[in-house]
């Protein structure tokens, strides 16, 4: 069996390299998917804990499950705000969308 | 019915009769409002159906007083739902029905505004009343989807759409934070039940140590954000300008409660037994919070910025209670988030009164106000004073007992930061008033008069901000009976 | 309704100060006969606590009796862990207290509806007096020190609110502001008793206070300085020296308050607070001492002040402050009855008094005695009336104020060095003297202003009806002090049997102290009217017999020059060194400089809201990590 270790390292780094997607990237439907990458992360975490630590009760696996529901559903939102901010400014680079500051 | 461990479930959906009072409102206001020019309604039905919903929501909650129970082991009635349910729904009263002019002018999807206030109150209700992890974090969702669709709704203004666009990034960021540690908690205590989880950390983490600890970060700064604590604040000041002014009311009354009611819920049940190693992590953001808030706010110009920077600075003092957690800060946190709610409402009340009227936003707009209306500089005077903790007002003795309670927790220097910073909050206030008293009306110095609605919605919060000032021992009696279920 | 209930006295004029103050424009008659109904229903109610309190009345102490307290918790927080408590009590002294005050506070208020008549803020008028009799009532009700301080504060902004109602007049705003310092001044050193006191029993229960106290459970020193603490506030709450300057100077209020706050019910709040505390007194004859040469300086000065006062309204402040003086010496003598006694009995004759010169005033638009003269047969009712009260107020026999002043020379002689005695029997005898000399420069005589005299009209019914009743009182008052009146009341005696502090006794007149009393003012009398009645340049002689007596009593004996001159010397240059320090280092250094370092911390953390998502979930990131570190730092 493929110790518990090895996925919580994939969920770690998947978590991570989302993370510096969001602080790398100017793009926001980029960003998006970045944070994508992190819920997927969290989301092996929990089917990872489930399946090793509490294989009686899933409640783990139940929890992915929403995540991944609830992470498409943001994906839906997020793009419709997208698009009206596209409308708006022709443009999707976050760094052109600071007109509210200090 | 039996889940696979063997615990009985309960599936009374009675239980649950006020959320979907207000979820079947929310989506009849959809109903009605897409087929408005078939079943010829006029455009008032919208905010009259809202506030039917949410008023039977509020007398139907009253009927589980010092009720002990829980649906499905997802979520617990007891008197700290209570509490928060009444708390919420009278919000999001209060908010509609001071806000409907507003509405119509401002707002492009009235039917969605509408339905997306109802919507969250339900987030909200059940963040205070989750018992799982699980419904916890769905609860949470529900509230910031909400609010991530309600700040855009703003008709012809740039600035909402910007606004709802981080806003919904990085509390997509934030989520990402909070249920990163959520697993962790999971992994090492191998439940999603708060009472287990509570169980498995007071008996021990073993080897798990340092997952408990990283997910504990994570946590409190997923929390973190969503209750706009420095540094994961960010947001809040541009989501606050951004936003349509009720929705701004709302997410500085409604969200930030419902944040510091699973504060509360969780660090005084599930992860007490962890205290040693988050409490200075609060301690740390709610010294920080409460510094930047008070600090940048006294720099503001536009009054929603301002309200943005005060209500951080708030979020720390209440944070300021979970750091001390104990019975007696428990129910002085839940007196002060009462107390803050009245006395913001107020204020926003008033501002949406006065943008209705003048279309700024900009403090120095605020010149003469006595003179063109002096009642509600009145109402604004009362409210800011209140916030900025003046006695015979709210504010004061809810602070005074806040802090009290915070020292008498052993944190003396938390407490006495917090009436320093309460000192310089008085400062950004006072700016505002002496806008209004100190100086002529530019232009129009025409008397003018509040619709009936908002001379209601301002006068009632007033009301309530002076009569809890002088006399809150009944809103106190209400918060202990709603915390004594805590700790337990 | 009983005793329990009795916080209802205060409720009600309280709210209906609400209703007045929002409503009189849109009220028919702005709103008095709100107040009035308001305190016809105070007045009932106060009978059927009275009622109640003579069915649990046992006799003893001033004791709780358990079943009159009527307690809330103002604020509790997790039981003990913080807690105000608000509560009232009833004993004997608060059912003379609420008596007095509901019908003079009537009496009052139906006059003010003739004297006011056309008066500019009418409503407002009317609001303040319902204001205060709320205030005054709670105070006089009140069970513990943060409830009676509340209500001491509340009468207070009333006084001030109403001396200064005419504060266009110049000088009024300067009375309403000396008289509010001047009492502030005794305050501080109530507040300091109060907090003195808690420190020592940990409670703010008056009733658990004065246990203490008798138990021993304090210190002597220490409770001799908060007995004296307690009694500044006293002192300047009922004009006592040092601080009696301000009542003279109250007089700029319409007479109407005057004859309420300023003779008959606030200004004996001092004397209130002393008698509820008489058990301690007791224990600390020292602070007992100072109470009672207090009194007697005071009293004394005060009647020689009253001497050669020429404004009507300012003779009756005089002789107010000296007979205030009278209860105290009574109290320092350790005699409740006597003290309550008297404020009982001169409650009545004063304000009819001074209701009376409101007549006058209002008759004549004169209030300086040498531009009156001959009233009687204008204003027969007044006049007959004024003579009443000052009968009462000479001390002559059968008239209120024979008994209890009587009662008052009966405890000195018993209970001080005669020397004591001699100069209060004196004091009577001077306050006999400068009645005389006001009511026959007034009323008897040639006028001297002919034009104020031929347009002097007696006053309408509103105002008739009350000088008639308070004048019936000023004659019976007194003899409730007497067994079989108090028996036919339904009480177990007279005035003694009812107020006391160790134990009851009957009322007895004692031969040689009533006749000495009854001759001295007799005498006092008929001199007084030899001397000043006949032609208006006899009364001048006065000046001229001894100039340098004559100007130290005109000036008041230099004291508010005095205190002008020490304000104006020591505080004021005090004042010039701490304004400097106060702007340079405080203002200028520490707050503008604090304010700007705030500021400037302010701005520079503005600009880290840079608009950016990036740099948002920057500092997210930078957080997490920084608290992630710190946590494992630590580990």
């Amino acid at each position: 069996m493929i110790p518990m270790e090895n996925f919580l390292l994939l969920s770690a780094v998947l978590f991570a390299i989302g993370f510096y997607g969001v602080l790398a990237r100017r793009s926001a439907i980029l960003i998006l998917i970045s944070v994508e990458l992190m819920l997927a992360g969290v989301a092996i975490n929990f089917v990872t804990f489930a399946t090793y630590l509490d294989s009686q009760a899933f409640s783990g696996a139940i929890f992915a499950l929403f995540v991944i529901t609830v992470a498409a559903a943001e994906v839906g939102l997020a793009l419709g705000i997208v698009l009206r901010i596209f409308r708006e400014r022709q443009t999707a680079n976050v760094d052109e969308v600071d007109t509210l500051k200090w | 019915m039996r889940d696979i461990l063997g615990h009985s479930l309960n599936f009374q959906y009675e239980l649950l009769l006020p959320e979907i009072i207000i979820a079947i409102t929310a989506t009849l206001v959809v109903g009605a409002d897409a087929f408005r020019n078939e079943l010829r309604l006029g455009r008032r039905i919208l905010p009259w159906l809202s506030v039917i919903g949410l008023v039977a929501a509020l007398v139907v909650s009253l009927l589980w007083i010092d009720t002990q129970r829980n649906f499905a082991r997802l979520i617990t009635i007891d008197n700290y739902t209570t509490f928060f349910r009444v708390l919420f729904t009278a919000t999001a009263i209060v908010v509609i029905v001071g806000s409907h002019e507003y509405v119509e002018r401002h707002i492009g999807h009235i039917g969605e505004f509408y339905a997306l206030i109802l919507l969250s109150t339900v987030g909200a209700i059940y963040m205070a009343a989750a018992r799982d992890l699980l419904t916890a974090y769905v609860a949470i969702e529900v509230l910031s989807f909400s609010l991530y669709v309600a700040v855009s709704l703003a008709r012809n203004d740039p600035r909402s759409g910007e606004a709802a666009l981080k806003y919904t990034l990085l509390g997509g960021v934030a989520s990402a934070m909070l249920l990163y540690g959520l697993s962790l908690l999971y992994g090492v205590a191998g439940s999603t039940q708060y009472t287990e989880i509570s169980g498995a950390l007071a008996a021990g983490t073993g080897g798990m140590t340092l997952p408990l600890i990283l997910g504990l970060v994570l946590i409190v700064a997923g929390l973190g954000f969503k209750a706009s604590a420095v540094p994961f604040h960010m947001y809040t000041p541009d989501a606050y300008e951004g936003a349509p002014l009720p929705i701004t009311a709302y997410i500085s009354a409604t969200s930030k409660a419902a944040v510091l009611a699973l504060f509360l819920r969780w660090f005084s049940g599930p992860l007490l037994p962890a205290l040693p190693d988050w409490q200075w992590m609060v301690a740390l953001i709610a010294v920080l919070t409460m510094g930047l808030g008070n600090l940048v706010a006294l720099q503001q110009r536009n009054i929603k910025r301002l309200l943005a920077y005060s209500s951080i600075g708030q979020v720390g003092y209440m944070l300021m209670a979970i750091t001390t957690v104990s019975v007696v800060s428990a129910s002085a946190l839940l007196l002060h988030i009462g107390g803050y709610l009245v006395t913001n409402l107020a204020v926003f009340m008033a501002v949406i009164a006065f943008y209705n009227r003048t279309g700024t936003e900009e403090i120095s707009g605020f010149r003469g106000l006595a003179q063109t209306n002096p009642y509600l500089a009145l109402v604004i005077t009362a409210g800011m004073f209140s916030l900025g903790g003046m006695p015979l007002l709210a504010g004061f003795l809810t602070k005074f007992i806040l802090f009290t309670a915070a020292a008498d927790g052993g944190f003396l220097w938390l407490a006495t930061f917090a009436v320093i910073m309460s000192t310089v909050s008085l400062y950004y206030y006072l700016q505002v008033i002496k806008q209004m008293y100190l100086y002529q009306p530019d232009g129009d110095a025409r008397r003018w008069r509040l619709s009936p609605t908002g001379y209601l919605t301002t006068a009632v919060l007033l009301a309530g901000t002076v009569v809890l000032g002088v006399y809150a021992t009944p809103l106190y009696t209400l918060a202990d009976r709603a915390t004594r279920v805590l700790f337990v | 309704m009983g005793m329990e209930q009795v916080w209802l006295l205060p409720a009600i004029p309280a709210g209906i100060f609400v209703v007045i103050a929002l409503f009189s424009r849109i009220l028919p008659r702005g709103g008095d006969w709100l107040a009035i109904l308001g305190l016809i229903t105070v007045t009932v109610l106060g009978v059927l606590v009275l009622i109640d309190f003579q069915g649990s009345f046992t006799g003893g102490h001033f004791d709780a009796h358990g079943n009159n307290v009527f307690a809330f918790d103002w604020i509790r927080v997790a039981d003990d862990f913080f807690a105000i408590e608000f509560s009232t009590f009833v004993d004997a002294i608060a059912v003379t207290m609420i008596v007095v005050v509901s019908i003079v506070a009537l009496m009052v208020m139906v006059y003010s509806v003739g004297y006011m008549h056309g008066e500019a803020r009418y409503g407002w008028y009317f609001a303040l007096l319902s204001f205060f009799t709320a205030a005054m009532l709670t105070l006089v009700v009140s069970g513990n020190m943060i409830l009676l301080y509340l209500a001491w504060e509340g009468v207070g902004l009333a006084s001030y609110l109403l001396i200064g109602f005419y504060w266009e007049r110049r000088t009024a705003a300067e009375a309403a502001k000396k008289a509010f310092i001047t009492t502030r001044i005794g305050d501080v050193g109530l507040l300091i008793g109060i907090i003195l006191l808690w420190r020592a029993t940990g409670s703010f229960d008056i009733q658990t206070i004065i246990e203490a106290a008798r138990a021993g459970a304090i210190g002597e020193t220490y409770l001799t300085v908060s007995m004296i603490l307690l009694f500044a506030g006293a002192a300047g709450k009922s004009a006592q020296f040092p601080l009696h300057v301000w009542l003279p100077d109250a007089m700029e209020g319409p007479t109407p308050v005057s004859a309420l706050i300023h003779a008959a019910t606030m200004v004996v709040a001092g004397v209130y607070l002393v008698a509820r505390f008489s058990p301690v007194y007791a224990e600390v004859l020292i602070a007992r001492d100072v109470v009672l040469y207090i009194g007697l300086l005071t009293a004394l000065m005060a009647a020689t002040m009253g001497l050669v006062e020429s404004d009507i309204k300012r003779v009756l402040a005089y002789s107010t402050v000296s007979q205030l003086g009278f209860m105290f010496v009574a109290l320092g003598v350790g005699s409740v009855t006597a003290a309550m006694f008297h404020l009982f009995t001169h409650a009545f004759f004063k304000s009819l008094l001074f209701l009376g010169s409101g007549s006058v005033i209002h008759a004549t638009e004169q209030q300086t005695v040498e531009q009156l003269g001959g009233l009687r047969r204008k204003l027969p009712l007044t006049a007959t009336t004024f003579t009443i009260g000052s009968l009462a107020l000479a001390g002559v026999p059968i008239f209120a104020g024979f008994f209890s002043k009587d009662e008052i020379l009966l405890e000195t002689l018993k209970g001080a060095p005669l020397a004591a005695y001699v100069a209060l029997a004196f004091t009577a005898a001077l306050t006999a003297l400068y009645t005389t000399r006001l009511v026959v420069l007034t009323f008897f005589g040639e006028p001297r202003n002919r034009h104020a005299h031929e347009h002097a009209h007696e006053a309408p019914t509103s105002m008739a009806g009350p000088l008639v009743l308070l004048a019936a009182l000023a004659t019976v008052a007194g003899f409730v002090a007497l067994d079989g009146v108090g028996k036919a009341l339904g009480f177990a005696g007279g005035f003694g049997e009812l107020v006391f502090l160790e134990e009851g006794h009957h009322f007895k007149l004692d031969p040689a102290v009533a006749f000495g009393a009854t001759a001295a003012s007799l005498v006092a009398i008929a001199l007084g009217w030899a001397y000043w009645s006949g032609a208006a340049e006899r009364a001048a002689r006065a000046r001229r017999w001894a100039p340098e007596l004559h100007a130290l009593l005109v000036n008041r004996y230099y004291l508010d020059n005095l205190y002008q001159a020490a304000i104006d010397r020591v505080v004021l240059g005090l004042a010039r060194v701490v304004a400097w320090f106060d702007k340079r280092i405080i203002n200028e250094t520490g707050v503008d400089g604090g304010a700007q370092t705030i500021g400037y911390f302010g701005l520079r953390l503005k600009f880290l809201q840079t608009g950016r998502i990036p740099n948002y979930a920057l500092a997210m990131a930078v957080g997490l990590a920084a608290i992630a570190l710190l946590a494992f730092g630590t580990q």
